[in-house]
C-alpha cells in the first residue's frame, strides 16, 4: 500500500491497478485519524444556507452557529438575511429541563423581528440527546404564525454530511408543491445542487434563457422561498451536485413525475453536454439548433484562451480531494481539457458507484482515497509529485507548507468556474497559482559564510563578532 | 445583556475553541476533541482562517451508537490513533457538548487508556471539561490553562525562573515579543501557551506531523518552582493558573491587564523590574518615547472620534484603556462573553460609553448605530455593521477571516501600541477620502467672484 499511517484505513486507499478490491467507504470516520468530513449538521446547512431570504435558526449552543456565520461563500442577487447565523444560544439550564420553550420563543421572536417567508431550524448534537420534539415546536410556530417553519433534523453525531444533505432535501420538499404558478414558457427546469457560489449560477442560467427555457427554481443558490415553493411545476429536474440533491431529485420523481438528469457545468465538456441533455429532453427542433449555436458559439470564443494557457500548464500533475464525488468527476474530465495529469483523487463522501465510476476514468497509477486527513494527504502529495492540489481551505495550507501550488474549488473561491468563463477562470487560477515564481524563491538564503569556517570569527564560537 | 432569546449574529465561540488556543501552545501536543466529528472540522476551518496554516485537532468521532451506549471506546480509539499517527508529547482532551451531555467519564476512560495502552504512558493526556452550552471560548481558553498547570505543575527544586502566563488569546507575533521583553529583561522564564512558532510555522518546504515550538513540558511542570507569575489578560477573567500555581505551590502570582496602550505597558514593565530586579532596557525607553510621539502626532484627528470596540473582553480593555489616553470617545463596549468584572472596569473607564457583555451583533449594532459611532475596533465579525451603517473598521484580534495578517499583528507593548496609534488614524483617514466630494462640506467659492 502506498501509505499505512492508521491501522483501519488500508481499504480505503488504492492505486489504480495495484488491487482488484472495491474502495471501501464508509460513514463512520476513524476516531483520532483527523478525517477532514464534517457532521450532520454541517451537510443540511450548506445545503440550504443558500436561500438568501429563509432564516436559518440553529438549536443548539453557539458554536455551531458561530462556525458557520456567512461562510457559504454563495451569492445573492437581492435578500441577504441568509448573511445572518440566527442561534437558540441554549445554555446549561436548557440541557437540563429541555430547550423547547427557548426554540418557541426564539421563532415567535425572529418572525416578527425579520418576517421571514419561510424559517429553516436546525438541530445540533445535544437536542437529539435531550430529546426536545422539534417536529412539534416548528409545527405548533409555523401554524400559530402562518409561515411555514421547517425541521432540519441534522444532529451532528448522526450519520456525516450525506445525512444532512438528506435532512435539507427532506426539508426543501416540505417546501415544494405549496404554491401554484402560470410559467412563462412551456420549458421550464429546476436547478438542483447549484450553490452559486462566486456568482456561479449567473454563468449558466442565461444560456438555459437563451434557449427558451425557464429556470422557475435554484436549488438553493441564489434561491428564494416562493421560487422553491413553485418547483413541482418544472417539467425536468437538472442535478448537479448529485451527493446532496439525487434524494431529492427522486423524491420529486416519485411524488410529481418530474423526471431528472445529472449535470455538470463545469469544464467545457461538461458545461455543452449539460445544455445538450437538456435540450435532447425537450426535444424541440428550434431548441436543439440553437443550443448548438450557443455552444459552438461560446467554444469559439473561449477555447483560444484554454489552448493558450494549456501550453502553460500541460503535463503537470495534480490532486483532487473533493467533499463530494461530482466535483471530483467534473474535475477530471476538466484537467483533461487543460493536459493536467490526475494523480491523486479523493472525496469525503464518495460512495461506492462513486469511486467505482471514478477508478474507470482515471489513470493507472492513480491514487483513490476515501475520507483522507491530512497525514494520508501531505504523504500522498509528496509520493505522487503532485503540482497541484485542488480542494478547500483546511488543505490549502497543507499544501503551501509542502510547497504544492492550490486552488480553491469549494466555498472560499471568489471567482465562478462554472459554464464557459468559468472554465477559463479555473484554467486562469490553475497557471497563476502552478507557474508562480514563488515556488522557486530559496528556501536557504546563501550565506558567505558556508563552508568557510575560517572566516567566522573567534573559530568555532560563532557569537562573538569580529572586530578587527 | 441581551434581553432577546435568540442570539442573532455571535459575538462569541465555544468553549472548546478556545483550549486549542492553549494546547497548542505546549510543545508536541496535540488536541483531541471528545464529539462528534464537525466539531474538530468546524474548528480547524475556523482556526485555518484566521492563522492561514494548517491546524489537525483530532476528534473521539461519537455516533449514534456511542451516544447511546456512551463514548469511552471511541475516545480511547481516538487517543491511541493520534499517537500512533502524530507521535505527540502530550495530548490535550477537551470535551465538547454532547460528550458532556451523554455523561462521558472522561478523566475515567484516560486512566483506563493508560492501563490498557503501555504506548501512551509516557504521554501526559490533559483532560478539560469545555461544554459548549456553558461559557465561550474565552473562558475555555482559561480552562485548558488551569487544566494544564493543574496537570503538569510539579514542585521540585526552587528556581529564580519568573512564569508568564497569557491569559487571553493573542497573535503569535505578539508571544514573540513578549519573550523578546523577557529575554531583553534577562529575566529567566517560562511563557505559557507559546504560540509564536505553533500558529505562524516558517515556511521551510517540510511540514512536521505536530508544529515545532510550544511551551516544553518541562516548563511547565517546573513553573511550580518560579519565583512568581505574572499573567497578562487577567483583568475580567476568574482566577486561573496563575492562583492555581500560588496556592499549591506557593509561587506569588500577578494578575495583570493585556499590555495593551501605554499606562498597561508601564503596569507591565514595573512589575516586570519589581520581579526581576532590573531596570527596563533602555530600548524600550526608546519605544515608549516613541510611542508618546504617535500618540501627540495623531492627537488632534484622535481628538473626541466616537469609537466602539468590541471581541474578547481583555483586549477590549486594552483597546478601551488606550482610546481613554488618546483622548478619543468611546461610546460602545462589547463582549460576546458573560462577565461582570468586564463590564464593572469598562464602565469605570467609559462612563459615557454603553457596556454590554454577553451580546451578540445584533445588539453592538443596534447601540452603534444609536450613538453616532465613527469607527469600529476589533476582529472581522463586526463587518457586516460597518459596511450597512458606512463606518470604518479597524481589524483586531480574533478571529480576522477576510484580511491576510492576523498572525503577524502586533497589539501589545509600547510598539504594539504606536502601531494601534497609527492604525486608527489611518482608518479614519482612508474612509474621508473615499466620500465623494459632492458629499463633503461645500467648496470655498473660487477666487474672483
Amino acid at each position: 500500500m502506498i501509505v499505512n499511517i492508521f491501522e483501519g484505513r488500508e481499504g480505503h486507499i488504492q492505486q489504480k491497478g495495484e488491487s482488484p478490491l472495491p474502495l471501501a467507504c464508509s460513514n463512520e470516520s476513524l476516531a483520532g485519524a483527523v478525517s477532514q468530513r464534517a457532521c450532520v449538521y454541517s451537510g443540511a446547512r450548506v445545503v440550504l444556507n443558500p436561500l438568501t431570504d429563509a432564516l436559518h435558526l440553529v438549536h443548539g449552543p453557539i458554536g455551531c452557529a458561530s462556525y458557520t456565520w456567512d461562510i457559504r461563500g454563495s451569492c445573492t442577487s437581492g435578500p441577504r438575511l441568509y448573511r445572518s447565523s440566527f442561534s437558540t444560544d441554549m445554555k446549561e439550564l436548557d440541557v437540563i429541563f429541555g430547550g423547547e420553550k427557548r426554540l418557541l420563543g426564539a421563532i415567535r421572536e425572529l418572525e416578527e423581528r425579520y418576517r421571514p417567508p419561510a424559517i429553516f431550524v436546525y438541530s445540533t448534537c445535544i437536542v437529539g440527546v435531550i430529546g426536545d420534539d422539534l417536529q412539534a415546536v416548528c409545527k405548533a410556530a409555523s401554524e400559530e404564525l402562518g409561515v411555514p417553519v421547517l425541521p432540519v433534523q441534522s444532529e451532528g453525531f448522526r450519520g456525516n454530511k450525506n445525512e444532512g444533505y438528506k435532512a435539507a432535501c427532506n426539508a426543501l420538499f416540505q417546501l415544494i408543491g405549496s404554491k401554484d404558478y402560470a410559467p412563462r414558457s412551456p420549458y421550464t427546469i429546476n436547478l438542483l445542487g447549484e450553490y452559486n457560489v462566486a456568482g456561479d449560477l449567473w454563468r449558466v442560467k442565461p444560456y438555459f434563457e437563451e434557449m427558451g427555457i425557464e429556470v422557475l427554481a435554484s436549488l438553493t443558490g441564489d434561491g428564494r422561498v416562493e421560487d422553491i415553493r413553485r418547483a413541482h411545476l418544472a417539467r425536468l429536474n437538472l442535478v448537479q451536485c448529485s451527493g446532496s440533491m439525487t434524494y431529492l431529485a427522486r423524491k420529486l420523481e416519485e411524488r410529481y413525475g418530474t423526471p431528472h438528469r445529472r449535470i455538470s457545468f463545469f469544464g467545457l465538456q461538461d458545461m455543452a453536454s449539460a445544455l445538450r441533455t437538456t435540450a435532447e429532453f425537450f426535444a424541440v427542433p428550434e431548441m436543439t439548433a440553437r443550443t448548438e449555436e450557443i455552444i459552438q458559439r461560446e467554444l469559439w470564443r473561449v477555447e483560444p484562451q484554454i489552448d493558450m494557457i494549456r501550453q502553460r500548464v500541460e503535463g503537470r500533475r495534480a490532486a483532487i480531494y473533493m467533499g463530494g464525488a461530482a466535483k471530483a468527476v467534473s474535475l477530471v474530465r476538466a484537467f483533461r481539457e487543460l493536459g493536467v495529469e490526475v494523480v491523486i483523487i479523493g472525496t469525503q463522501t464518495g460512495d461506492r458507484d462513486d469511486y467505482r465510476k471514478i477508478g474507470i476514468m482515471v489513470r493507472e497509477g492513480t491514487v483513490i482515497i476515501d475520507d483522507a486527513n491530512p497525514l494520508e494527504l501531505r504523504e500522498l502529495l509528496q509520493k505522487q509529485k503532485a503540482d497541484l492540489l485542488v480542494a478547500g481551505v483546511k488543505e490549502r495550507f497543507l499544501a503551501y507548507k509542502l510547497r504544492i501550488a492550490f486552488c480553491d474549488f469549494n466555498h472560499d473561491r471568489t471567482t465562478e468556474f462554472e459554464g464557459f468563463d468559468g472554465m477559463v477562470n479555473f484554467a486562469r487560477e490553475v497557471d497563476a497559482t502552478i507557474n508562480s515564481p514563488v515556488w522557486k524563491l530559496p528556501l536557504k538564503r546563501e550565506s558567505p559564510l558556508t563552508g568557510r569556517e575560517e572566516m567566522i570569527c573567534g573559530g568555532e564560537d560563532v557569537s562573538e563578532p569580529c572586530c578587527g | 445583556m441581551s434581553q432577546s432569546r435568540a442570539a442573532v449574529n455571535p459575538c462569541a465561540m465555544c468553549m472548546p475553541l478556545g483550549s486549542v488556543l492553549v494546547f497548542r501552545g505546549i510543545e508536541g501536543c496535540m488536541p483531541l476533541f471528545h464529539g462528534s466529528q464537525g466539531c474538530s472540522t468546524y474548528m480547524r476551518l475556523y482556526l485555518a482562517h484566521h492563522f492561514r496554516e494548517p491546524v489537525d485537532i483530532a476528534s473521539s468521532a461519537l455516533s449514534e451508537k456511542a451516544a447511546v451506549y456512551g463514548g469511552a471506546a471511541n475516545l480511547k480509539t481516538g487517543l491511541k490513533n493520534v499517537i500512533r499517527g502524530y507521535g505527540p508529547r502530550a495530548v490535550g482532551v477537551s470535551t465538547t457538548c454532547l460528550a458532556e451531555t451523554i455523561g462521558d467519564d472522561v478523566e475515567r476512560t484516560i486512566r483506563e487508556f493508560l492501563q490498557e495502552e503501555p504506548d501512551g504512558r509516557d504521554i501526559p493526556i490533559i483532560p478539560v471539561s469545555t461544554p459548549s452550552y456553558a461559557h465561550s471560548h474565552e473562558e475555555g481558553y482559561s480552562a485548558a490553562l488551569l487544566a494544564t498547570v493543574r496537570a503538569l505543575a510539579q514542585p521540585s527544586k526552587q528556581s529564580c525562573k519568573l512564569n508568564l502566563l497569557v491569559g487571553s488569546i493573542v497573535s503569535p507575533s505578539d508571544v514573540r515579543n513578549l519573550k523578546r521583553l523577557l529575554r531583553d529583561m534577562s529575566a529567566e522564564f517560562i511563557l505559557l501557551p507559546d504560540i509564536s512558532q505553533t500558529f505562524d510555522l516558517p515556511l521551510t518546504g517540510d511540514l512536521p506531523r505536530v508544529p515545532a515550538g510550544g511551551t516544553p513540558l518541562e516548563e511547565i511542570r517546573d513553573s511550580a518552582n518560579s519565583r512568581a507569575s505574572i499573567t497578562v489578560g487577567a483583568c475580567a477573567r476568574l482566577p486561573g493558573a496563575g492562583e492555581y500555581l500560588e496556592e499549591e505551590f506557593g509561587v506569588p502570582h500577578h494578575a495583570l491587564p493585556l499590555p495593551i496602550g501605554l499606562q498597561f505597558t508601564d503596569m507591565l514593565m514595573a512589575r516586570l523590574e519589581e520581579v526581576v530586579g532590573l531596570p527596563l532596557p533602555e530600548s524600550y525607553e526608546q519605544d515608549r518615547g516613541r510611542l508618546l510621539d504617535a500618540i501627540v502626532d495623531a492627537h488632534k484627528l484622535l481628538a473626541h472620534v466616537k469609537t466602539a470596540v468590541y471581541g474578547d473582553s481583555e483586549m477590549v480593555l486594552g483597546i478601551l484603556k488606550f482610546m481613554v489616553e488618546l483622548g478619543m470617545s468611546p461610546r460602545v463596549v462589547a463582549t460576546g462573553t458573560r462577565s461582570r468584572a468586564f463590564a464593572t472596569l469598562a464602565g469605570e473607564m467609559a462612563p459615557q460609553a454603553a457596556v454590554l457583555d454577553a451580546v451578540d451583533f445584533s445588539d453592538i449594532g443596534r447601540e452603534i448605530s444609536a450613538r453616532d459611532v465613527e469607527l469600529m475596533v476589533g476582529p472581522f465579525t463586526g463587518r457586516q455593521i460597518a459596511a450597512a451603517q458606512n463606518i470604518p473598521l479597524l481589524r483586531v484580534g480574533f478571529p480576522n477571516h477576510d484580511r491576510f495578517g492576523a498572525s503577524r499583528q502586533l497589539l501589545l507593548g509600547y510598539q504594539g501600541a504606536a502601531g494601534l496609534v497609527d492604525a486608527m488614524a489611518n482608518a479614519l483617514l482612508e474612509h474621508r477620502e473615499r466620500i465623494p466630494v459632492k458629499q463633503q462640506a461645500p467648496a470655498p467659492s473660487p477666487p474672483g467672484r
